[in-house]
């Protein structure tokens, strides 16, 4: 990499722990000088919303996140008047002598406002970092609704006017792909996907995170975790479940694996019970698997 | 033909233009909007020392889903690879011919100029004539039509209609005007003082039936895998919750790799995960492995199981008859598909089917589209 643009901010990524590859990186500066949102695919537990969080210390700006599940409406992303404050409000206003006018004027003030996600992300002091999180997971119709926030960034509340966005706020979206995104949502952004590290860039990620780890383990449970991804599995463990094991094993003050140390702590790196029985079976298999790499790291 | 795409340009934002057209034949959704994107992310990051820098950054602004990304790299290396050739072949044969006026070489903004007066009409009816040639595809399963799929699509949907349609007695919350719903009203508002200020509605609840697909895939099935696979994906994109399993020997949930966007994308999934196919049969065995390990997640009174199979079991009809018992036991109703069925003069007589008929609520016969559509009476 020999862009010093890039290179800058690589080396930010790093300061904040988080090891990148080239396309990442690329598509990081890239979302950040075309102003565009960047839609960040890959399957679980990959360090998706990480980069998110990592992107908001390295700009040094506030993370602002709005979780997507099935029904997420408008008003969940948007904002809300808080109903029971206004009431107790015009409660307090009645017993005071104050004309219908007035007490109009002032019920619908900022501090019965309760901004949510999309409307804090709009009226942030400076430019914030917006994290829309597995947007999968809403329903086409606030997908749409989506798109046009993201792009007049503005908000009108019938009550108060239209609120335009003072700072841009940087987008990153991320999909499990649960359900595809429509093409027009897809055409708005420039897309990442990230997949399961490799060998070295997961041995770094855990060096880096799990850094009074064993170096022979460390090297032994990447080795493990690569082999264990290639096998047919329910749900393919991530980088996640790789540093929960590697941290668990740190711990326990354990220098290397061995098969039944693996046997029992399969747990922590698979979630299905199917999947545990089937690598529990076929657990010598990947043990000689794993240490012909280790050899082969040895002689080379 | 597609070498005729392939032109040199002399600057590299013509370059990159000629570039976007070309990936616009292999079936990118690419407009003015991208072909500005991406020189506007070349401008950010020229000069380039480093190719792989161009070749990712074009990659970030032009692909849009994982499977643009992968064929992009492709795409890209064989189309500089021909510019290449293309100005080897040029300095060889005609050395001063065709060397075209520069306009104004590198500069952007008469790029951007020419972008905005490009009239994309004529390329539109280009692009059309060059969409029917087909991109990919895995040789096993060679020679579906678009319409067939659709036509297969169609009949599943109305078949599963009445599926879909079970509506229950009871009620839950609706988030639409509909039936007003008193008594969530007043206990919404109780806790604001009784002000009704928020309406509560509902609407009927509807039952959401389960559907089990399990296919056989061995060997003997193999004359019906290209039905099996369509009307497998047809049923997946048609009802919302439907489960598919496949078996040959042994069982396989494939529901998951039939969940792609495209049919295409589809196939290429299943023939590189599904190991068994065209592989022996075990029906029996595999239906018991169905019961044990997802028996007690799927199967309800309101599921329905979908078995299609030519019933061609190796293993014993013992096996066969109790994991047969046992679904029945669990589910609302099995049908059986069987492609053999229907052929005249046709009877039921293999071993392993004659164990599973008595727990058989319906017993179908299709081979086919037409065939499907004749029994289902549509």
């Amino acid at each position: 990499m020999n862009h010093p643009e890039l290179e800058r901010l690589q080396q930010l990524l790093q300061d904040q722990a988080y090891i990148t590859d080239q396309s990442i990186v690329l598509s990081l500066f890239l979302a950040r000088q075309l102003n565009k949102p960047l839609l960040v695919e890959g399957p679980a537990g990959v360090g998706k919303t990480e980069i998110a969080k990592v992107m908001a210390r390295a700009m040094d700006t506030e993370l602002i996140r709005l979780q997507c599940y099935e029904g997420l409406d408008a008003t969940h992303a948007l904002y809300e008047w808080n109903y029971q404050h206004q009431l107790l409000y015009l409660k307090m206003l009645e017993k005071q002598d104050t004309s219908p006018e007035e007490m109009e004027r002032s019920l619908f003030d900022d501090r019965f406002l309760l901004k949510r996600p999309l409307l804090q992300a709009i009226t942030y002091h400076k430019s914030p970092l917006l994290l829309i999180d597995e947007v999968d997971r809403a329903d086409e119709e606030f997908e749409s609704f989506l798109l046009e926030v993201l792009s007049d960034w503005q908000i009108s509340i019938p009550e108060i006017g239209t609120i335009r966005a003072t700072h841009i706020p940087q987008v990153i979206l991320t999909s499990n792909r649960v359900r595809e995104l429509s093409e027009a949502l897809r055409r708005r952004c420039l897309y990442l996907w990230i997949d399961y590290p490799d060998y070295d860039k997961e041995l770094a990620i855990v060096r880096r995170k799990v850094p009074d780890i064993d170096a022979r383990l460390s090297e032994q449970i990447c080795g493990f975790m690569q082999e264990v991804r290639k096998q047919r599995l329910e749900k393919v463990p991530g980088i996640a479940e790789t540093l929960d094991w590697a941290m668990a094993l740190a711990n326990l003050h354990i220098d290397h694996l061995d098969k039944e140390l693996v046997g029992s702590t399969l747990g922590i790196i698979l979630k299905d019970w199917q999947d545990i029985r089937q690598t529990q079976l076929s657990l010598s298999e990947l043990f000689e698997k794993v240490g012909a790499i280790s050899k082969l790291d040895v002689n080379g | 033909m597609d070498k005729e795409l392939i032109i040199r340009r002399t600057s590299l934002s013509e370059n990159i233009l000629v570039f976007c057209r070309y990936l616009r034949h292999k079936e990118f959704r690419i407009g003015p909007a991208e072909e500005a994107d991406a020189l506007l992310a070349m401008e950010q990051l020229a000069p380039f020392d480093n190719p792989d820098i161009f070749r990712l950054s074009l990659r970030a602004v032009l692909a849009r889903t994982r499977a643009q990304q992968l064929v992009f790299d492709e795409l890209y290396s064989e189309y500089w690879k021909e510019l290449e050739k293309a100005v080897d072949s040029k300095i060889k044969d005609a050395p001063e011919e065709k060397i075209k006026p520069k306009p104004a070489p590198g500069n952007f903004k008469s790029i951007k100029d020419w972008l905005n007066k490009n009239n994309p009409r004529e390329e539109d009816i280009e692009a059309a004539a060059y969409s029917a040639v087909a991109t990919s595809g895995k040789k096993e399963f060679e020679g579906f039509s678009d319409d067939e799929l659709t036509e297969i699509m169609r009949i599943i949907r109305r078949a599963a209609k009445p599926l879909s349609l079970q509506f229950n007695r009871r009620k839950q919350r609706a988030r639409h005007p509909g039936t007003f719903d008193l008594r969530q009203t007043l206990r919404r508002n109780l806790r604001r003082g009784g002000d009704i200020l928020e309406l509560a509605y509902h609407k009927p609840k509807k039952h959401r039936p389960q559907l089990v697909l399990l296919c056989d895939v061995s060997k003997s099935m193999d004359l019906y895998s290209k039905f099996l696979v369509q009307f497998m994906y047809g049923f997946q994109r048609v009802v919302s919750r439907v489960e598919t399993f496949v078996f040959s020997t042994s069982l396989q949930r494939i529901t998951n790799q039939l969940n792609k966007n495209s049919f295409e994308h589809t196939l290429q999934e299943l023939s590189v995960t599904v190991p068994g196919w065209s592989g022996g049969t075990r029906i029996g065995a595999s239906l018991q492995t169905f019961v044990e390990n997802y028996g007690r997640r799927l199967l309800n009174q309101r599921t329905l199981v979908l078995i299609m199979s030519d019933g061609w079991d190796t293993g014993e009809p013992e096996v066969m008859e109790k994991a047969m018992a046992s679904i029945q036991r669990q589910a609302s109703k099995i049908i059986w598909v069987n492609p053999l069925a229907g052929s005249p003069g046709y009877q039921p007589t293999v071993q392993g089917l004659q164990a599973a008929l008595p727990y058989i609520d319906l017993f179908v016969a299709a081979y086919d589209v037409e065939s499907l559509r004749n029994n289902l009476k549509l």
